[in-house]
């Protein structure tokens, strides 16, 4: 927990959009991230439809694949962060970390990846491999690939650029780092041709973790994202999460972890305050992903009664500390002054 | 029916065109890590009714040579598909064209994509097709070594083939030599019908495939004779696929340095040419030659004979044909080809340049121009403010938008449904 103690708020969209609306869906999009960045919340996760992946039928699909999604949706906000998911078995590890790389410059240091752990249903079929991965082939694949893109992330120092137009000196070639991977899946030699990120690097947000998984979260992610369990067992399992951190000699405020909430239709919203109230006092997690339903007018509710419940408690901050979405989550690299 | 007229694309590259570009006083010489320059660059553009914007790409750096890259701005930038879905929400007319592997990219991923950025942009997306041929590249996707010409062009069909069925709602799945794909794209169909498909390839293979399956081709031609005898080469080969002639849009590069007068727009570039170091020009014309280790041969002497290459074919026997045309030391041909890239340069004042355009449009050897200014944003203003309005006086280019869409613009014919669900 931060010693601040106020917890992170994150909101995620996700492919199916029940609403009914004459409006083109980039505005409709265009207007929940703003509104949830007028309400002060840390991040948007914005899901990508997986094929198959058996999305309510009811729901008109999102025309959007998400980190193009993304890119729009930086052009249109200045603050609030902005995750896309995207698929270790769609993308090549070197495609991927340039994707993010770039979108993180574009947004000036508000980007993340949110990289499922665990594989999507049929999704491999689409990429010419009929047979998929088996679950301990996908885990270690998935280490790799992670390890790949964050040290590509970090090919470049952050003043590595010198534009120095007299002396003919545009970067310092010492401050480019080849990554020369060489692994059981991937070999990767870098660098990027994308310059560092704003806030170092990218945020790595980890969601669908197993228990096999939890170590590699440890090592490599920035937020981890846990679905909602009984109150009494969230405390231990933060607690063994932060010993994990440690034992990989990080600093254990460096993982934020979330726990995914869904909030139903007849939820009552100050139940929904008290219940997250309670399971933060209890130190169950750093802060939560709320789960939105179809229906996008689900943020106006949560965002007009709930926050400001959270608020007169002392549990969320009232404004944004910094611009980029590491200083949100107070993570460190964020350039916070 | 109006008459035929010029298209014309805003080919953005870093910081310009030329070599020594992000050395000119005038130059945004942080154009890479800005992204505010780019959405003032797509929005000069739309302004003065480009078709389209083009961006190319390669997944990894341009030079090999480090030292040698240290002294360029190419070795950072956008990655192109982020910038145009960033461009897409910020403009609302021109066309939006980048370039992407089929390489390093899986077709359903890649279709799926360009139908994200056609949806942003209202249907104004464009996928330039190519198969990547640099060992650069190569080294960060695991492969040991560039893959054979022939192959890269034969997985190239394949993936292209892929990639047209799934965006014309194809249902059923395809199980290739090099791809398998099960379902249906999970998105919408596209406003424009499919996007457009753009290529470069200027090879036989190449060429064949552009007959077979692009809306647009890209190409370099120098002299007019080169130009005339490709665009009737391809227009040529259309009819074996059951196309026709106007299916296809030919546009050259042209990389023009215009100003007011003939005396200033020649300052302009020998200002340019003067910023080139040689160590900087003789590397660029190595690797378009694959010949390594050109740099041990004398500066001042003839080029040596280079080695049959996997690269780029077409564009080395354009630079070897050029130097013993003009009995060119090495010198002198890498700071030629440092500046345009073995594109088509001209320089002088707006009437000179719209002639030249307008000869290679008007005799045949051109449907338009890809044009590819010095540097910017100084030179594609001055493209817009001064060759765009001698070619609308001509009547050979746009006033106003056709429509809405990147087909439209470009009159293309909405794609047939190739077997929809």
């Amino acid at each position: 927990m931060d010693s601040g103690a106020t917890m992170h708020l994150a909101v995620s969209l996700f492919p199916g959009i029940a609403d009914p609306s004459p409006e083109p869906g980039f505005s409709r999009l265009t207007g929940f991230v703003q509104k949830a960045e007028a309400a002060g919340l840390d991040m948007v996760l914005l899901a990508d439809s997986a094929p198959a992946s058996g999305g309510g039928a009811a729901n008109s699909p999102m025309p959007f694949e998400a980190t193009t999604l993304l890119a729009a949706l930086a052009t249109v906000t200045s603050r609030i962060g902005l995750v896309a998911a995207a698929s270790t078995v769609a993308h090549q590890p070197y495609n991927l970390a340039r994707r993010f790389a770039s979108l993180d410059i574009i947004g000036h240091g508000r980007s993340g990846w949110n990289a499922t752990m665990t594989q999507a249903p049929r999704e491999a079929a689409n990429f010419s491999r009929p047979e998929g991965f088996s679950p301990d082939d996908f885990r270690r694949r998935s280490e790799e690939y992670i390890g790949i893109v964050q040290g590509l992330w970090r090919g470049w120092d952050a003043d590595a650029l010198l534009f120095d137009q007299s002396g003919g000196r545009f970067h310092d070639p010492e401050k480019m780092h080849l990554l020369d991977h060489k692994g059981g899946f991937f070999s990767v030699r870098g660098p990027l041709n994308v310059a560092r990120s704003p806030q170092d690097t990218p945020v790595l947000v980890l969601s669908d973790l197993s228990e096999a998984d939890l170590d590699i979260a440890a090592r490599t992610a920035d937020v981890i994202l846990l679905d909602d369990g009984p109150l009494d067992g969230t405390t231990e399992r933060y607690d063994d999460i932060r010993r994990r951190v440690t034992g990989c000699g990080r600093d254990p405020d460096a993982v934020k972890v979330l726990t995914n909430v869904a909030p139903t239709a007849n939820s009552k919203l100050a139940a929904l305050a008290d219940r997250l109230e309670k399971e933060f006092r209890a130190r169950g997690c750093d802060g939560f992903n709320i789960l939105m339903p179809a229906q996008l007018s689900a943020l106006d509710d949560f965002v007009d009664l709930v926050l400001p419940e959270l608020r007169q408690r002392g549990l969320f901050r009232e404004n944004y500390r910094g611009t980029t979405l590491r200083s949100h989550l107070g993570l460190a690299g964020g350039g916070d002054r | 029916m109006t008459a035929r007229q010029i298209k014309l694309g805003a080919f953005l590259w870093a910081t310009g065109h030329h070599i020594a570009a992000w050395r000119h006083p005038k130059v945004h010489v942080t154009a890479g890590i800005d992204i505010d320059h780019y959405i003032q660059l797509a929005r000069t553009a739309e302004a003065a009714k480009f078709d389209m914007i083009f961006c190319e790409d390669a997944a990894g750096l341009r030079e090999a040579n480090i030292g040698i890259a240290s002294q360029t701005s190419r070795s950072i930038g956008f990655e192109p598909i982020s910038l145009l879905s960033a461009l897409a929400v910020q403009t609302s007319r021109i066309g939006l064209v980048s370039t992407a592997s089929t390489s390093y990219n899986e077709p359903y991923g890649l279709a799926r994509t360009f139908l994200s950025l056609d949806h942003l942009s209202g249907g104004r997306a464009g996928w330039n097709l190519v198969t990547s041929a640099s060992p650069i590249e190569a080294a960060n996707f695991g492969s040991t070594g560039l893959k054979p010409h022939a192959d890269r062009y034969e997985r190239a069909r394949e993936f292209a083939e892929v990639v047209t069925g799934l965006w014309h709602g194809k249902a059923s799945g395809h199980d290739g030599q090099s791809f398998s794909v099960r379902d249906p794209l999970d998105l919408p169909r596209s406003p424009q019908g499919a996007p457009v498909m753009v290529q470069a390839g200027a090879s036989d293979v190449g060429r064949d495939l552009a007959a077979r399956t692009a809306d647009v081709v890209f190409t370099a031609a120098q002299t007019f004779e080169e130009a005339k005898a490709f665009y009737d080469d391809l227009k040529g080969r259309l009819a074996a696929y059951g196309r026709e002639p106007d299916d296809i849009k030919i546009m050259p590069g042209v990389a023009p340095v215009v100003a007011e007068t003939e005396a200033e727009a020649r300052e302009k570039y020998e200002e340019l040419q003067a910023l080139i170091p040689d160590d900087v020009g003789v590397a660029l014309l190595s690797s378009y030659l694959s010949i390594s280790d050109l740099w041990r041969y004398p500066i001042d002497g003839p080029l040596p004979d280079p080695p049959e290459s996997e690269g780029m074919k077409s564009r080395q026997a354009l630079v070897i044909e050029q130097s013993r045309r003009d009995n060119l030391s090495i010198r002198q041909l890498a700071r030629h080809f440092a500046g345009a890239r073995g594109h088509w340069r001209i320089v002088g004042t707006a009437a000179q340049i719209a002639d030249e355009l307008q000869a290679r449009f008007e005799s045949g050897a051109a449907d338009g121009f890809n044009v590819m200014p010095a540097y910017f944003p100084g030179e594609l203003d001055a493209f817009a403010t001064l060759v765009v309005p001698e070619l609308q006086r001509r009547g050979l280019f746009r006033k106003e938008y056709e429509g809405r869409t990147l087909r439209d613009q470009l009159g293309l014919k909405q794609p047939v449904n190739c077997g929809a669900a």
